[in-house]
């Protein structure tokens, strides 16, 4: 099946070249401190709406191996992450351009990128077809029990605080039943309003959320020239003797990378740090981590790449999104008539191919990219924010508009943008509220069926042993995270008291 | 009360405030059982989540309180006009932002710029319908990017300014409308 997606890409000029846009889009939104791959992702979407969705979904993939891997270039040349992803980047990246490494630099963080994107997309390739084949077991519990572990474990992970973890679950699950009810297709929470009826489109949601919210504080923040360190990089920017004694940490760091992908709402911002921490522990040298050695850099740029591939896995399988960038995957899928799930691969075979043959694709393009036209994208980050900004709000009010032809979708726009910056002034975590929205209709669908099927026994659940097996998962996250929690605040209390 | 304490308070009742107002607006959703009711209707779900979303801002709110109760007693009152600090609440450290500090600039930068950007979007909005895609995107372009620019640099940016919020505006219409088959609203221009 992959060799016919190779196939379908590659007699397909126009979708090579929109796999090759879409890359050189992603690093440029990944390299630029501020913008995000979710941006990104956004600003593009609209690109997608008459585009097959084979090469429109090749596309949006393409901008999010991209952003993932743009991001290392800020982070060594200004020592500032260009996404979340790359924080760890800056540990050992930026001591070692200072020491006029710069092109060694940013040769082993493209080198580390194309490890973990590789690693991560072929452990994609053959385990998302097996799950999805297993995920076809599920009845109405199974994904009622799979769909409840995903938003409280997000919850239980994102933030400090599981209480607000779920309040934003909760509260993005409320938005969601504003429309018809799943099954019987009653009105909720419409206010008579005919525009509500179909409620809120989840690319509403999430570009008001992500890009709009992003942008207004970007926006609000300072404007700051930045000073871009010169660097100079000969072939690939370092030597086979750079790579000695790091290819275990290469493997484990995209393994570190990849397990924490597959877990919903952390991705990549997680993963790299802590597949620098797992570097620095299991390191000889512990104490050189810091001071610019390749091992950091590798650790974090293969993590935070593996991820892309993690992220995939429960949606394509589960329609489950592993982190911003799937969510607005998991909206052009829909916009393209797709839902993602275990029937995806049945329903339409050909195109999840096409797009694993383009990712493959894709991450290539991105280190010959990065190889070849680094002084370009270098360039690109003296690009003033008062040029860029008001135009990604121009390309997403129209993604907004051209839904439905309506206006109210840009209100929406707004109203999530607020919201979005509201919930970051207080310190509500945004992915749960986010996954909350997203699977609200699953989870109340497959709720209300599974009482139908077992005539009002709700103890039905606990005997399935898949949904039981969830179940306890999601009783041991939640009761973990909460032990953890007052183990911390009587720490915290104990200081206070000492103090 | 620390400025902290106030926000988690103020998130508590939020959210205490709208499960409730969740919960009454639950009586107005129509419930439709016609082969009895052996599950759950369209009512049930959100009144699941309205008393969930109850019961943990509640908790939210009691554990604040609590905290704010602890913290009354175990450490001393800040100084008088010393109450805008920078606390580390894992570290229980409170120190004075300098003047002039980072986050003493965003406090009289974020706002204004913020309060602009929202204003011109509305505005933005308001007229994308009526008066058009090319002429609305352009003065949106033209204010935001003007608000954005440093005032020291806004006269060497003004021409560039004016001529990239035309010109891009115009050709995104023409892309989009011309190759990428969308419809965008044409206005006053026809």
């Amino acid at each position: 099946m992959l060799i016919s997606g190779f196939a379908s890409v590659f007699t397909d000029p126009t979708g090579i070249i929109m796999i090759l846009f879409g890359v050189t889009i992603g690093i440029i939104f990944g390299a630029l401190p501020g913008l995000t791959t979710v941006a990104g992702l956004s600003m593009f979407l609209p690109v997608t709406y008459v585009m097959a969705s084979n090469i429109g979904l090749s596309m949006l993939t393409a901008i999010y191996i991209g952003g993932i891997s743009g991001g290392l270039i800020s982070a060594i040349l200004l020592n500032i992450p260009g996404t979340p992803a790359s924080i760890a980047t800056c540990f050992d990246g930026a001591p070692m351009a200072k020491k006029g490494q710069a092109g060694k630099a940013l040769g082993l963080g493209v080198f580390g990128s194309l490890i973990g994107t590789i690693i991560g997309v072929l452990v994609m390739v053959v385990l998302s077809p097996t799950l999805a084949i297993f995920t076809l077991k599920f009845g109405p519990w199974e994904y009622f029990s799979v769909t409840f572990f995903a938003l409280t474990l997000i919850s239980t992970l994102t933030g400090k605080s599981v209480v607000k973890g779920l309040l934003s679950a909760l509260f993005g699950m409320m938005v969601a039943t504003i429309g018809l009810s799943p099954i019987d297709s009653a009105k909720r929470y419409t206010f008579g309003s005919l525009q509500l009826t179909s409620g809120f489109h989840l690319l509403i949601v999430l570009v008001g959320l992500y890009a709009i919210s992003e942008v207004l504080s970007t926006a609000a923040a300072k404007q700051e020239q930045v000073k871009v360190l010169d660097y100079k990089m000969k072939g690939l920017g370092f030597t086979r003797k750079d790579l000695n004694g790091n290819w275990i940490n290469l493997i484990r760091s995209s393994l570190i990378g990849l397990g924490i992908g597959i877990l919903p709402g952390i991705g990549g911002s997680t993963s790299n740090i802590i597949a620098y921490s797992v570097a620095k522990n299991s390191s000889k040298h512990p104490e050189k981590f810091g001071t610019g050695i390749a091992d950091g850099i590798l650790a974090s740029e293969s993590s935070n790449n593996a991820s892309v591939g993690g992220a995939m896995i429960p949606l394509l399988t589960l329609g489950i999104p592993g982190d911003g960038a799937t969510a607005i995957l998991l909206g052009g899928f829909m916009l393209h008539g797709m839902q993602p799930g275990p029937l995806l691969f049945q329903t339409n075979g050909d195109t999840v191919y096409h797009i694993f043959a383009s990712m493959i694709l894709g991450t290539f393009f991105m280190a010959i990219l990065m190889w070849a036209g680094m002084r370009m994208f270098v360039k690109i980050l003296k690009v003033p924010t008062h040029i860029l900004i008001p135009l990604i709000v121009v390309l997403c009010s129209i993604g907004a508009y051209a839904l439905s032809n309506r206006v109210f979708d840009m209100w929406g726009l707004i109203l999530f943008g607020i919201l979005g910056l509201a919930m970051s002034k207080f310190k509500i975590p945004v992915p749960p509220f986010i996954l909350g929205f997203i699977l609200e209709g699953a989870l109340e669908t497959n709720l209300r069926r599974g009482l139908e099927y077992s005539n009002g026994n709700v103890m039905d659940v606990f005997t399935r042993p898949i949904s039981a097996v969830f179940l306890i998962l999601t009783v041991l996250s939640l009761g973990s995270t909460i032990i953890k929690q007052i183990r911390h605040s009587a720490k915290a209390a104990g200081k206070g008291a000492q103090s | 009360m620390t400025s902290d304490s106030k926000k988690e308070l103020g998130v508590g009742i939020f959210f205490l405030a709208l499960s409730v107002a969740y919960m009454l607006g639950t009586t107005r959703i129509s419930t439709f059982t016609p082969f009895g009711n052996r599950g759950l209707d369209s009512r049930s779900v959100p009144q699941l989540i309205g008393f969930l979303v109850f019961v943990l801002s509640s908790v939210h709110v009691i554990q604040v309180l609590i905290q704010v109760k602890k913290s009354k007693q175990d450490s001393v009152e800040p100084l008088e006009g010393n109450r805008d600090q920078v606390c580390d609440t894992d570290e229980v450290i409170c120190i004075e932002p300098p003047k002039g500090s980072i986050i003493a600039r965003i406090d009289t930068v974020v706002p204004v710029k913020l309060l602009l950007s929202l204003l011109y979007l509305v505005i933005y909005v308001a007229a994308y319908q009526g008066v058009g895609f090319v002429i609305s995107s352009t003065f949106f372009l033209l204010a935001e990017s003007f608000l954005l620019v440093k005032k020291e640099e806004r006269k060497r940016w003004t021409v560039f300014i004016i001529l990239y919020s035309i010109g891009a505006s115009a050709l995104i219409y023409f892309i989009f409308t011309k190759y990428l088959s969308l419809f965008l609203p044409s206005g006053i221009l026809g």
